[in-house]
């Protein structure tokens, strides 16, 4: 409270939006925990913390998407009370999802002014509606077409058009939810041109990021959350990427605690000079070749939408390679399928885990049983025996300590970290020779997250092969033994786990290979 | 006791929501039966009686077994979320096939009653799997290709039974009488009840098992339950489509077969889609919900309204629509369940005070 | 011109009319998110309330306005059911359907004292627009059609410029692709939502009054004979675009008046009615291929769901 009233006094105005001794509990949770935060007018304000440190609660709060258990919220130094997303528009606010709220089939311009049209006599003034796009777009310094429609642009646009969104609606503090997670190194620079920009025109950013790369370049003030309270309130220009880092984990960075795996024996896969064509919702993937050992963990690095998922579609079956081979311990997979790969001994985590990896309307028992029901103790002979399927489903749970109340309960009662434990134990029993792994802790809570850690480490020392996909560097770091980094479908750097340090991997994903001295940057909570 | 509840997985509210639905339709029923001028208890009466009276039961069996076919045409593909709605069209099937294979191909009842009988199941499974490809190629739902696919084999029906295999001067379009070696062999006693009913209680039993106790019935679910986990898992989600559709259309064409196999013996136009058994046997499909095991007795329950609704008619001159208005309001009342899903899951989150 | 070709584009016209309403129903409500398969009964529905009335009181247009009241306040068994309780869209539109077959042979039977068919001798049909008889070409298409079928040739232009051009349509397409972006904008969903299933009702009545009381002058029993799930198709077709449904619903009257001709030269009417169910899923079939084909590309997984009614709304959404 003290350091709020400091700012308004030093700044003469009070200011653009305050949020004071906010807190804010989930069941027994306690999300937030009597949280001040400070945005001043015209600045970019960085809301640093790892996954789950409780920026996402705070800004849901300002935004009017949360009602805080205790706590005000100041607009212009007046207290506003904030139902609903449309009161806080109302009083000036806006947000950018993560998740874009964009209407696909809808132009530029009508995702614009949406419910806010310019209109005469009940029809859409178009050209006004145009207008205004090119309006507020010329006055950030943006290029974008109104009359496109919006699923034909690629996502930094449509991030634009959120912006213009919030714009058209007289935002003068924007929130900027992890803007940078989905787009790409070039679009992340034009980003932070932009946000400048807005600042400069008297507009308040909040950027809601674990990123301390970004914090770094792109803002002024820095507001550090850990386990929902303030750690650390600076100043960008007079502060280090350490100070933030150690603010955000408690301690400063440690290295990789990885030792690297026995190697051995031929390679149990081969991908060689794969190549895919891009497509709508699909990205390219240009002349890939790698190579996983036995007892070896093998990560792709990169943002997110660069083939990686592509790339991994087409070594399980999914997607069928325009050219290059991919080999099972020395077996040409040309041609097959999913189930005649899973049966050469390949098992997979995927990323999507409630629209691929589970099925949240079935047992927790029918979601393990998933490629083991026709083989014994579960199928025998063109049977299924129920009571192996529940009896392996209590194994499995008891082994990897899935917290469930019973196996015969729907899949969707289960947390994300457990529901992903669930996936996990179901493709490790298959014991294949190879298993292919996307964002693993994605959506899982720091302990699961490391106990997930934990089983794959054991599984690449009983010699098992692992490829993983991460968009964590941490992760990366924490299980891999080689590193290849991914930019639009190509391998652009490829690194022993020795060499890839944070710096040297962030470097590679934005600007490909070849070390850059970007900063530092951190990953989730995979870390701790 | 407990341990058949368990099997049947009748829980409380599980069971409740069924009980309901049937109770809310028979309070419509008596509604509707006020409104028209009639007592209600004489109405439902007479109902009972159009159905299980000593002089009706035979043709009632009979319709029990066309309904338990139908509500298995139905529910073997809803448990992979697919709707077959094109029941008409491949009971016909069945049926013409039947007629067909009786006409022209002589023979011994040994050999005449199983080649009919295939036949039916043939055409009928034939013309249902028509759907699979057009929805897993290409994205054509179920629930609309076989219902624009049924009309046209009714008016096909239709034809073959006006023009080549018509019955020479007779005023109603119907093929000749079939060969006595076609004739399913009655119950003793019983004109209408047949081995029919044996078949269509085989094909029960062994849907049931295969649903429980098998891979194949497994990877169903799992289909039905989300199509990206099943392709995900390397199970083929067209040829689970496939199979599903053509068993579902093959017990609806053997229901067809039963049918012209059965008094009076012939394919007579309309007779088979007239009665309403296929939307008789969707609603027994939807009230059993995902229990095979229960659709005997929800299809009983559905013979009893469409049956007994002739009867209804017959004694107390309450037209015979009035079993498709309850078995409409059924259905409606079980689309609702999901609020009764709803209100638990919400009385057991407040209960457990755990987060929003 | 030709008299006899004007002459067919007359009956393709007369032929298209019911289904068009209904396809247009069903069109704004897939616009709107709202997957309506209830066309069919909605279509009986209007057909019957429209000879009903049409039958007591002697005036057609009454009849028209009974068949499209009731089939509105019909239609709020789907909008209170599958939009403001979320109940199984599908399992509902079952239930219309069957409810609307039983309901209508149960009051034809009850009030009318009719089985099977209704045509008494003095049941007052809509009048054909003999007014634009002399009018050259106008007057052979659509001189000895009702006024309702040029209407639903005018609303299927006017909801497609509706959609584009005003601020309700464009709410209203916002609210269909993407209904938390719509609420999180201020637009009440439900309420959207449920008012557009009763509009669609509303013309369903259209429809069914043009096909009672124009096309012919009786009620049958099940009289619809599917064409509410022409009418299904063809919004499929069309991907819930107006114009698109027009030249849907015109295959189909094209496909059965062309079955009428064969008729007039001896093709059995049995197949020739067959056609155009078979013509409206062979083209179906065809354009939906294409969707499929551009999903599998994006995403192998969730073009797993293509058939899905959800992925039928917005086929342009991947995952």
């Amino acid at each position: 409270m003290t350091d709020g009233t400091a700012a308004r006094s030093a700044a003469g105005a009070p200011p653009a939006a305050e949020l004071r001794g906010i807190t804010k509990r989930f069941g027994p949770v306690l999300a937030v925990d009597g949280v001040d935060l400070v945005l001043e007018r015209g600045t970019v304000h960085a809301v640093v913390g790892e996954n789950g440190a409780g920026k996402s609660t705070l800004m849901s709060v300002l935004y009017g998407l949360h009602r805080p258990d205790a706590g005000q919220v100041l607009r212009d130094g007046r207290e506003v009370r904030l139902s609903s997303p449309l009161d806080a528009i109302a009083a000036g606010l806006g947000m950018v999802h993560q998740n874009f709220r964009l209407f696909g089939s809808l132009t530029v311009a009508e995702n614009v002014v949406y419910r806010a049209e310019p209109a005469r006599f009940g029809l859409v003034d178009r050209s006004a509606a145009e207008r205004r796009v090119e309006e507020l777009s010329a006055r950030i310094g943006l290029d974008v077409d109104p009359t496109a429609r919006v699923d034909t642009l690629p996502l930094g646009v449509r991030q634009r058009v959120e912006i213009l969104k919030a714009l058209h609606r007289q935002a003068e503090v924007l929130i900027l939810d992890e803007p940078t997670a989905v787009l790409t190194p070039g679009e992340v620079d034009s980003l932070f041109v932009v946000v400048r920009r807005m600042a400069e025109q008297g507009t308040t950013v909040a950027l809601v990021t674990h990123k301390v790369r970004e914090v770094l370049e792109a803002t002024d003030r820095v507001t550090v959350l850990r386990d929902g309270v303030v750690t650390a309130r600076l100043t960008t220009a007079q502060t280090t990427a350490g100070e933030v880092v150690e603010a955000m984990i408690g301690r400063g960075l440690v290295p990789a605690v990885n030792p690297r795996g026995a190697v051995s024996g031929e390679p149990v896969l081969e991908v060689s000079g794969v190549r895919m064509p891009a497509a709508p919702g699909a990205s390219r993937v240009q002349d890939v070749s790698l190579r996983v050992s036995p007892g070896e963990v093998v990560g792709i690095a990169g943002v997110s939408g660069n083939g990686q998922r592509e790339l991994v579609e087409a070594v399980v079956g999914l997607r069928t390679a325009q050219a290059g081979t991919v080999r099972l311990r020395g077996r040409d997979l040309a041609g097959l399928g999913v189930r005649e790969r899973r049966g050469l001994g390949i098992a997979y985590v995927p990323e999507d885990r409630p629209g691929v990896g589970t099925a949240a309307a079935l047992s927790v028992a029918d979601n393990l049983a998933l490629g083991h029901h026709r083989t014994p103790p579960i199928g025998r002979r063109g049977r299924l025996s129920p009571r192996a399927v529940r009896a392996q489903a209590a194994d499995l749970v008891r082994r990897l300590g899935v917290k469930t109340a019973g196996v015969a309960v729907p899949l969707s009662s289960l947390s994300g970290g457990n529901a992903q434990k669930v996936v996990l134990a179901r493709e490790l029993h298959h014991e294949a020779a190879l298993l292919v792994v996307e964002q693993p802790t994605q959506g899982v809570d720091v302990g699961a997250g490391e106990e997930i850690h934990r089983l794959l480490l054991d599984y690449r020392a009983r010699g098992g092969a692992v490829l993983l996909v991460s968009y964590e560097i941490s992760e990366l770091r924490a299980l891999a033994d080689r590193v290849l980094v991914m930019l639009d479908g190509a391998v652009t750097a490829e690194l022993d786990a020795a060499d890839a340090t944070e710096e040297v991997l962030g470097a590679a994903m934005v600007h490909g290979g070849g070390a850059h001295a970007a900063g530092t940057t951190t990953g989730g909570g995979a870390a701790r | 006791m407990s341990a058949l509840a368990q099997r049947l997985r009748l829980g409380a509210p599980a069971a409740l929501v069924p009980l309901g639905a049937v109770a809310v339709a028979a309070l419509v029923g008596a509604l509707v039966m006020l409104a028209a001028g009639v007592d209600p208890l004489r109405g439902y009466d007479a109902m009972f009686r159009g159905a299980l009276s000593v002089s009706n039961i035979d043709f009632a069996v009979a319709g029990f077994t066309a309904i338990l076919a139908m509500s298995l045409a139905f529910a073997i593909p809803a448990r992979m979320g697919e709707y077959n709605l094109g029941g008409d069209g491949q009971l016909v099937a069945g049926g013409i096939a039947a007629a067909a294979v009786a006409l022209y191909l002589p023979g011994p009842a040994v050999l005449l009653l199983p080649a009919c009988v295939l036949a039916g199941a043939l055409a009928g499974g034939a013309l249902a799997s028509v759907s699979a490809p057009l929805s897993t190629r290409a994205g054509v739902p179920v629930i609309i290709s076989t219902l624009l696919l049924s009309t046209p084999m009714v008016a096909l029906a239709s034809y073959l039974v006006r023009f080549p295999l018509a019955e020479e001067g007779s005023p109603v379009p119907q093929t000749p009488r079939l060969p006595d070696a076609a004739h399913l062999p009655a119950f003793p006693g019983m004109s209408y009840t047949n081995v029919g009913l044996v078949l269509v209680l085989a094909v029960l039993l062994v849907t049931v098992y295969v649903d429980a106790r098998t891979p194949v019935g497994y990877e169903i679910r799992v289909a039905g339950a989300n199509r990206g986990f099943a392709a995900y898992g390397g199970l083929s989600v067209p040829r689970l489509t496939l199979g599903t559709l053509a068993a579902a259309g093959a017990v609806a064409g053997l229901a067809g077969a039963v049918i012209v196999m059965s008094q009076p013996f012939r394919f007579i136009d309309d007779a088979l889609t007239a009665p309403g058994y296929t939307f008789a046997g969707v609603a027994a499909a939807l009230l059993a919900g995902g229990r095979p095991a229960l659709l005997p007795v929800t299809a009983a329950l559905f013979t009893i309204l469409s049956v007994g609704a002739a009867g209804m008619e017959r004694d107390v001159d309450v037209p015979r629509q009035l079993g498709q208005v309850l078995q409409a309001v059924v259905i409606l009342v079980l689309a609702l369940r999901v609020l009764a899903a709803r209100w638990m899951a919400a009385r057991a989150r407040r209960a457990a005070g755990g987060r929003a | 011109m030709d008299v006899l070709n004007l002459a067919f584009v007359a009956a393709v016209l007369t032929s298209a009319a019911p289904v068009l309403y209904a396809a247009l129903g069903g069109a704004l409500c897939g616009r709107a998110g709202v997957f309506n398969i209830a066309l069919e009964g909605q279509l009986l529905c209007g057909a019957f309330a429209a000879v009903a009335v049409s039958w007591w009181s002697g005036s057609p247009w009454l009849g028209v306005l009974a068949a499209v009241v009731s089939t509105a306040v019909f239609s709020f068994v789907l909008a209170v059911g599958a939009v403001a309780w979320r109940a199984d869209p599908i399992i509902v539109a079952v239930g219309m359907n069957l409810l609307a077959l039983g309901l209508t042979g149960f009051i034809m039977r009850e009030a009318l004292d009719a089985t099977g068919t209704f045509a008494p001798a003095g049941l007052q049909g809509l009048p054909d627009l003999d007014a634009i008889d002399g009018v050259p070409v106008l007057g052979a298409v659509l001189g000895r059609a009702t006024v309702l079928v040029p209407v639903a040739v005018v609303l299927a232009v006017a909801l497609s410029l509706w959609l584009a051009r005003t601020s309700v349509g464009l709410r209203l397409r916002g609210v269909g692709e993407h209904p938390e972006a719509a609420t999180s904008l201020g637009v009440p969903v439900t309420r959207y939502q449920m008012a557009t299933v009763v509009v669609a009702g509303a013309l369903c009545g259209l429809g069914g009054a043009q096909l009672s009381l124009g096309t012919v002058t009786a009620f049958t029993e099940n009289m619809t004979a599917g064409r509410g799930w022409v009418a299904v198709a063809a919004v499929m077709l069309a991907v819930n675009r107006p114009l698109w449904v027009l030249g849907a619903c015109l295959l189909f009257g094209a496909a059965e008046a062309w079955g009428f001709r064969l008729q007039g030269i001896g093709l059995p009417q049995q197949l020739t009615d067959a056609a155009p169910y078979l013509v409206t899923l062979v083209v179906l079939v065809l354009s939906r291929i294409r969707v499929r084909r551009r999903l599998s590309a994006a995403d192998p997984l969730a073009a797993e769901n293509a058939a899905h009614p959800e992925a039928v709304i917005h086929p342009e959404e991947t995952r």
